[in-house]
């Protein structure tokens, strides 16, 4: 069994609108291990984003602690969280989040130009990052002339570029036809098996949640329920 | 560097706006390199600074009382005092009344003008010499005579007006120096013509001293010697006795500055809203950004240099425009009228050009802060939600 790339111990998220406490998390422990694929399934408003921001590090927890590869999030600075998120977590958008003043090659060396990667370096990495998402032939086409499907396959690219350990998505299927969808579950699916990426992936689909080892469900910020998947159980065996 | 592409882009986001907003800065810097450029021109010695050595004596009342010519003795008796020549503003009518027509018209003393007082003037050694010895004869500014395509010996008509003489004049030849709008004819020719002050009265003295340090002194003792008199005198340098007909038009440089100042404030302001609402459109972008991996300070550093770089963009043409288009077509309209002796040094200065790019530079980080720190200080999780 894998070590855990990620441990959540007792966190609550509270937010405060005016004077009034809104609590978002209740008490969430989780642990997800190394080259684990979990799906954050339960209805809107249960907190599935909230916990996925936690787990990025672009939110900070109310209560508990939240260790990442070993690391405390919440005793990073801002500036520490920043160059921490930069090199371990790839973020992926349900709205893909592409910039559309830059082409595709662009998009995805976005996240290099924070490192010290010469031209040549960082452009053999974009190409390496768009040749596995199927997208070598679109390295100058703007979003605006790519397809849903090919866009959030730029922002998988832009996610995977700086080799993360973690990719944490948020309904990556949620505004694609299905057979986009296929084909983005596919990638997630491949990212995760030969390229032993963490994923925690928000979903509403039972389809796409299904293509995970594991099921987490939450509602009014309280994990309920976790399942094994059949790629999960193979996995286990 | 490698953030400009990103920068670069942003700022063409919206081409109209972008376009709008950096002709405003355009038109501001136009406007303000073209008025600090006129109010140095203004300000400026025409002799280029060869001119510290001269005195100019006036009555203390102003231009308008004549000083008696029996001073001009008294003057050359100062220790110091190189040279003194009574000149007298004629102020005649050439052809009409038209402005492109008018010539300044000054008589001088021809034996010592060129050769002793105006020495940094170039002209020729013949034509000086053929003007000693006529009577009539008059030498023109090169940019006058060019102007008038006078050629030697044409005769000109002076329609006095407050001197009530006519001048009739022959042209000897021209002189180059920093002002050439004016001609100079013989202090004799006024002498012996049937005005009342003919060899009574002149406008004022031009005189030259020995060296500047000897300046302050001479001025003093001329104003002194004749404080009790009839005729008391104001001795003025050369530039402030050119900077006393731009305080005769107001505190021009006050009203320039002014001016300038409230509309470098509005042209600030429109940058601000430009920059803003293009911050405002990319919260979520903004937010992405940040989610990759980029600091505040980085986020920061982006809007502010967009904001500089629009606000660059639009001075640079500005100046460029003022520099190689405007002021050029504005000296080539104003020498045809009476305010051409101003323009002898209207260029865009190197202090002008480094002014406009402060301004420039100024405007935009002035514009761009506030949506710059909005935009930065903004958390990652408010900028996801204005779409999710």
């Amino acid at each position: 069994m894998s070590s855990n790339l990620i441990e959540i111990d007792h966190v609550e998220k509270v937010y405060r609108r005016d004077q009034i406490e809104v609590p978002v998390l209740n008490d969430i422990n989780l642990k997800v291990p190394e080259g684990e694929y979990v799906a954050l399934m339960g209805p809107s408003g249960s907190g599935k984003t909230t916990l996925l921001n936690l787990i990025a590090g672009i939110d900070s927890p109310t209560r508990g602690r939240i260790v990442i590869g070993g690391r405390e999030v919440g005793s990073m600075s801002q500036s520490e969280l920043a160059a921490w998120r930069s090199s371990s977590i790839g973020f992926i958008f349900q709205l893909y989040n592409l910039l559309p003043v830059l082409d595709a090659f662009e998009n995805v060396e976005l996240p290099l130009l924070l490192t010290k990667l010469s031209k040549n370096e960082r452009r053999k990495h974009v190409e390496t990052a768009l040749s596995i998402v199927g997208l070598s032939d679109r390295l100058d086409h703007y979003p605006r002339q790519l397809s849903g499907g090919q866009e959030q396959r730029v922002a998988i690219a832009r996610a995977i570029v700086s080799d993360p350990k973690i990719l944490v998505a948020d309904e990556p299927t949620g505004d694609l036809d299905a057979k986009s969808a296929e084909e983005i579950l596919d990638l997630l699916k491949r990212l995760n098996k030969e390229f032993g990426k963490t994923i925690v992936m928000v979903t509403h689909d039972p389809r796409a949640a299904s293509r995970a080892h594991r099921m987490v469900h939450l509602d009014k910020g309280v994990l309920h329920a976790e399942e094994l998947t059949e790629s999960g159980t193979m996995r286990q065996l | 560097m490698k953030y400009f592409h990103l920068i670069w882009r942003n700022v063409f986001r919206k081409k109209l706006r972008t376009t709008l907003t950096a002709s405003s800065i355009f038109l501001v810097l136009v406007l303000i390199v073209i008025l600090t450029s006129l109010l140095q021109a203004m300000q400026s010695d025409p002799s280029g600074g060869k001119g510290a050595n001269r005195l100019v004596v006036q009555h203390a009342t102003g231009l308008g009382n004549f000083l008696p010519l029996s001073q001009r003795q008294r003057i050359e008796q100062i220790p110091g005092v190189v040279a003194v020549s009574p000149e007298t503003w004629f102020g005649g009518v050439y052809k009409d009344d038209k402005p492109e027509n008018w010539i300044g018209q000054l008589s001088a003393d021809p034996e010592i003008y060129f050769d002793k007082i105006f020495d940094d003037a170039k002209i020729d050694p013949q034509v000086n010499a053929e003007w000693k010895a006529t009577r009539n004869g008059f030498v023109a500014g090169q940019k006058i005579a060019d102007k008038f395509h006078w050629k030697k010996g044409d005769h000109i008509i002076l329609k006095g007006t407050y001197i009530p003489i006519n001048a009739d004049l022959v042209y000897i030849g021209p002189f180059q120096a920093g002002d050439e709008s004016n001609i100079f004819f013989h202090n004799e020719y006024l002498n012996q013509s049937n005005w009342f002050g003919a060899n009574k009265v002149t406008g004022l003295y031009y005189l030259k001293v020995d060296s500047g340090e000897d300046v302050p002194r001479v001025a003093a003792a001329i104003d002194r010697m004749f404080e009790n008199s009839d005729a008391p005198t104001k001795t003025l340098t050369e530039k402030q006795f050119q900077l006393q007909f731009m305080e005769m038009m107001g505190n021009v440089k006050l009203l320039i500055n002014g001016i300038s100042l409230i509309i470098l404030f509005a042209v600030t302001l429109i940058v601000a809203n430009t920059v803003a609402m293009s911050a405002r459109e990319r919260v979520t972008e903004i937010a992405v950004m940040r989610t990759l991996g980029f600091r505040r300070g980085h986020i920061l550093g982006f809007i502010l240099s967009e904001s500089v770089v629009m606000s660059l963009l639009g001075g640079i043409l500005g100046v460029l425009l003022a520099k190689f288009v405007f002021i050029p077509a504005l000296v080539a309209l104003g020498n045809k009228t009476s305010i051409s002796a101003w323009l002898v040094n209207f260029r865009v200065s190197g202090e002008t050009l480094l002014m406009a790019f402060v301004i420039s530079v100024g405007v935009g980080i002035l514009a761009g802060f506030v949506p710059a720190i909005r935009s930065s200080q903004r958390r990652i999780v408010d900028g996801l939600r204005q779409v999710v």
